[in-house]
């Protein structure tokens, strides 16, 4: 069974449940159909939804690359985190509304899609793989702050969480690509 | 015209061809170009802030544009040899979609204004280097910076919904 034949699938299953329902109420709504009616509305929602992932994935470069020892080397782990980890959860909360607005625009598109699910558990992972990372930074950050890229684990979880990041917006473009 | 035999000769390519074609070569290629635009506009923004002095105030200037810039410079490599792969693709159709052309004109824009603020502006970096206010031409270079940027996002989203309409 090849990768797509298990999206098709996972779609076939969707079709089966009732977020079928949910999705053909979302799209009668007012709200939908305004969004619906707007051919700007969806490419401005979009290009919002890439700039607040551009400041998130920026400021999760900026924290984890210093963590890897490839840039801030000026700065302690404790500066540099104070400077960016905020920007990471505004720009997640910027990134959340967006998405919203993408699936009440288009209902279908997204909630009776595969791959749409496959990164709503990519992020869901994302957020607490970050929230326990950032736990267990915050409780070692002083005294780890110059040995900390000697730590194998440390460094692990830093090339993790952006390649998590990546992962993410490769499923968030192919959403428009998958078999609905 | 000449030009317009060179994008239908992209496109007619092997290369071309096969990208328009595949099923997953198009989609992969713009997923990397969209998590290199976005190390792109992530990382200069950080940058343009700072000269706009509204974050990072206790970072000196010079090294936060050495802390950026590698990964700026890295991003954009990868924005701009996937961006040439999506355009060989449909060469003719972009060259006609005058969302594509703003998109190039924002580059543009966007390039000659780092290359005036590291040409002039930069000159005197020594004098502000530390400031937490910074000198009129490098507010205008970090404002002018995101407005471009911004730009360059919006008409690229654009583009995917307007391909088919010009021909």
């Amino acid at each position: 069974m090849s990768f797509s034949d298990v999206l098709f699938a996972f779609t076939e299953w969707l079709r089966t449940t009732p977020l079928v329902e949910t999705a053909l109420s979302i799209s009668e709504h007012p709200l939908s159909l305004l969004i619906a009616s707007h051919f700007w509305a969806i490419p401005i929602i979009q290009t919002l939804h890439i700039l607040a992932l551009a400041a998130a994935f920026g400021s999760v470069l900026m924290i984890n690359l210093h963590i890897l020892g490839l840039t801030g080397k000026s700065r302690t782990l404790t500066q540099t985190v104070k400077r960016f980890q905020p920007w990471i959860w505004w720009s997640l909360a910027v990134l959340v509304v967006t998405g919203i607005g993408m699936i009440i625009g288009e209902p279908i598109r997204e909630l009776i899609n595969p791959i749409f699910w496959i990164k709503m558990g990519l992020v869901i992972a994302l957020v607490l793989l970050s929230l326990w990372y950032n736990a267990a930074l915050s409780r070692n950050m002083v005294q780890w702050d110059m040995t900390l890229r000697a730590r194998a684990g440390v460094r692990f979880g830093a090339i993790g969480l952006i390649l998590l990041w990546c992962a993410i917006m490769f499923a968030g473009r192919w959403i428009a690509y998958a078999p609905v | 015209m000449i030009l317009g035999h060179l994008w239908e000769s992209l496109q007619a390519s092997s290369l071309g061809t096969y990208i328009a074609e595949s099923a997953w070569a198009f989609p992969t290629i713009e997923s990397l170009h969209v998590i290199a635009i976005v190390t792109v506009v992530g990382t200069v923004a950080v940058m343009d802030l700072r000269l706009l002095g509204l974050t990072s105030r206790d970072y000196a200037v010079t090294v936060m544009s050495r802390d950026t810039l590698t990964w700026t410079w890295l991003g954009f490599t990868l924005a701009a040899i996937t961006g040439l792969l999506l355009f060989i693709s449909k060469a003719t159709n972009y060259m006609a979609n005058p969302y594509f052309l703003a998109k190039m004109a924002m580059l543009i824009l966007a390039g000659l204004n780092m290359a005036v603020f590291h040409l002039i502006t930069w000159r005197t970096v020594k004098e502000w280097d530390t400031s937490p206010i910074m000198p009129t031409g490098a507010k205008i270079a970090g404002a002018l910076s995101l407005f471009f940027w911004l730009l360059v996002i919006f008409f690229g989203r654009t583009i995917g919904f307007t391909l088919g309409i010009y021909e």
